[in-house]
């Protein structure tokens, strides 16, 4: 399904030159994290909160103190699925820069990555589940190396994602020394 | 020749059945023993079955594995009923190490670890094989990789001739081992063990004679503790200088029993090292294999001039830093000024790189010492709330200590640029020097804690293969942003341009 998109969109030339300019991940990515952080946060809020009534019907003390404390976490919790995917967002660009892919991410700590192309052993292309229903892809980039071994790029629209791992590999193959 | 190379096919020697049934009995009885207790007919139709077992499966394993090598491919078999089969690209074959215990030397026999750049250990272990056909495994794979590579090459090109002899590059004796026990870090876990061990002696030894050491010993003590405060302060300063003593003799002892004539050694390009004493280690790597290599000078090696060198390959993987059994120990102690002619030996075009080394942020220092001063502080005033008296204030005497402690630490940090070579240098009390070819280069991150963004500063690190410790790879912090991010650049697209060879 992706690859027939593909063929489209060959015609609408969206390459990225290699003397490039920083791009932003895809704007949709904001909702994607936020409803996935919802659903994090609410899940693991339902399981608190079914402990804490179970506790409650043992053993009655503090209950109300509880509650509240659940009350309040819940409300950070909420704030916080609503704060972080756009700084999250704004955080993020990538470029690919004279045969090395470079990523910049980070809202608290800021973090760059080059991955030299002729480095990248395989690419892969993945979507999850919420991720299709946004129309959205991440790639992981694979290298040799151990800390840095696999570099993600999330949030990218799925057919861009495509061109852009073709592009990765095709830079990558160009042929060094 | 080719038809030569073709045919390769082995078995594992049949006393891997013997191996395997002792081991299979040696696992059994502990287990069901220590849950039964003395209750032995509910025990031995148990043992049995399990005995039976073991020794059926160590049948399975030896008549049904089998290996061979098939085009450019060493191919192990095993099993009857669930065939594995493993296929391993001979290119990828980093290195086939050959150990020998005490017991199987008895037998002559060997075990052989096949390596990859997978980085988890060994791909395929042949245990146990006889020592000539291990070495005729061993002639064989490498015959043949070096075959694949040939074929690979201009044949304009003219291939130096491979020596067949070994060039020894450097040998331990005996007194170097004990140097290596006396300055060993280890000294504390060594002086560990030996406390421990007393506590065993409590188990092991017969009750009289524990008895009887330990009563002598307190009459001394209560003798001696009568004639004053003094007198027992000298018999704890004796216990404990005689735990040092043990753990030394420990340590010293254990040097010896794991590098029990090392030798380091090259054939072309294969680096070649031999040692222990009970069991015998002997691995090649080829010098290309070698991601990064190390240079450690831990606090009493750098006193008397000395140092380890360890290499990070890409068929490696550490669970710890100290790896107990020296397998990416490439020579274990050798003298620092030493290092600079092995340099060249280890990375052939290294002598014309030398680039300076460049220093860090003096922010540095400052950071240091607000970390250290804070952490003063807090212990300080902890302490003086808890005692209320001025004394209790005796943490922030540690300042000067502390920045004198972090200017030594500026003075260490630092990296070097050169054409092929990038070098990062940390460290205070000792000093560990880590030297990345630039095209074993993985990956480069430049990276800002909120601390490091509110000076401007950041972390630089570079990614290769075959690092697998938390001590992290190649790195340098308290870098100037802007300065970090060019050097990342440069050692990226550098790395680019250079094609990675497993």
């Amino acid at each position: 399904m992706i690859e027939e998109a593909r063929e489209e969109q060959i015609t609408n030339g969206q390459s990225f030159s290699a003397g490039g300019e920083f791009r932003s991940l895809d704007p949709r990515v904001v909702k994607l994290w936020l409803v996935t952080d919802l659903i994090g946060y609410g899940f693991l809020l339902s399981i608190m909160l079914i402990s804490l009534l179970v506790w409650m019907l043992v053993q009655p003390l503090l209950s109300l103190w509880l509650i509240a404390g659940w009350v309040v976490l819940a409300g950070i919790c909420l704030w916080f699925s609503f704060w972080r995917p756009s700084r999250a967002y704004r955080a993020w660009s990538y470029r690919i820069d004279k045969q090395v892919l470079e990523t910049r991410s980070g809202i608290v700590f800021h973090r760059t990555r080059l991955l030299p192309l002729s480095r990248l052993q395989h690419v892969d292309l993945e979507r999850g589940p919420l991720e299709r229903m946004y129309g959205l892809s991440s790639l992981v980039l694979h290298t040799a190396g151990t800390h840095s071994a696999n570099l993600r790029i999330p949030g990218l629209d799925a057919h861009e994602a495509v061109l852009l791992r073709d592009r990765l590999v095709e830079i990558g193959g160009e042929d060094a020394v | 020749m080719q038809s030569e190379l073709l045919d390769f096919k082995g078995r594992l020697h049949p006393l891997t059945l013997l191996f395997g049934i002792l081991k299979g009995l040696r696992g059994i009885p502990l287990i069901p023993l220590v849950f039964f207790g003395g209750r032995w007919t509910w025990v031995l139709p148990i043992l049995f079955m399990f005995t039976v077992i073991s020794i059926l499966s160590a049948f399975i394993r030896y008549f049904s594995f089998s290996y061979h090598i098939q085009g450019n491919e060493l191919i192990t078999q095993q099993g009857i009923i669930e065939r594995k089969q493993r296929i391993i690209p001979l290119e990828r074959v980093q290195e086939i190490s050959i150990e020998q215990s005490v017991f199987q030397r008895l037998f002559d026999v060997v075990e052989a670890k096949i390596e990859t750049g997978g980085g988890q250990g060994a791909e395929a272990t042949l245990s146990v094989l006889s020592r000539s056909e291990a070495d005729r495994l061993r002639r064989a794979v490498f015959d043949r990789v070096e075959a694949i590579k040939a074929r690979g090459v201009d044949p304009e090109l003219v291939q130096p001739p491979i020596p067949r002899e070994r060039m020894v590059i450097h040998r331990l004796g005996i007194n170097d081992l004990v140097i290596a026990g006396l300055t060993t870090n280890h000294l504390v876990s060594a002086m560990v063990l030996a406390g421990a061990l007393w506590n065993f002696a409590d188990d092991i030894l017969p009750d009289t004679i524990y008895q009887r050491a330990a009563d002598i010993i307190y009459s001394l003590t209560r003798q001696l503790a009568a004639q004053g405060a003094m007198q027992a302060i000298i018999i704890a300063a004796v216990g404990v200088f005689s735990i040092l003593v043990i753990g030394l003799l420990f340590s010293i002892l254990g040097s010896i029993l794991l590098f029990y004539g090392f030798t380091f050694s090259r054939r072309g390009e294969d680096l070649h090292r031999a040692y222990g004493l009970f069991t015998q280690r002997a691995s090649s790597l080829p010098r290309h294999r070698i991601q990064v290599l190390k240079i450690e000078e831990k606090m009493m090696r750098r006193l008397f001039g000395l140092a380890t060198l360890r290499a990070d390959t890409s068929g490696r993987t550490r669970e710890n830093e100290d790896d107990n059994e020296g397998r990416d120990v490439l020579i274990p102690i050798v003298k620092r000024a030493a290092i600079d002619q092995l340099l060249p030996v280890i990375f052939p075009d290294y002598i014309s790189d030398r680039a300076e080394w460049k220093r860090v942020s003096k922010l540095a220092i400052r950071r240091g010492m607000v970390k250290g001063g804070i952490f003063c502080l807090l212990v300080a005033s902890a302490l003086f709330t808890y005692q209320r008296e001025f004394i209790a204030l005796w943490p922030l005497l540690f300042l000067p200590i502390i920045y004198l402690v972090n200017l030594i630490r500026y003075r260490n940090l630092g990296y070097a640029m050169g054409d092929l070579y990038f070098r990062t240098r940390h460290g205070w009390l000792g000093r560990s020097t880590q030297i990345v070819p630039i095209n074993k280069i993985q990956a480069v991150e430049v990276s800002q804690t909120p601390f490091d963004r509110r000076l401007g500063l950041a972390t630089m690190s570079v990614d290769t293969a075959g690092q697998a410790f938390t001590g992290g790879g190649p790195h340098v912090t308290n870098l100037p942003i802007a300065e970090a991010q060019t050097i990342a650049a440069t050692l990226a697209q550098r790395a680019g341009t250079t094609n990675y060879k497993w």
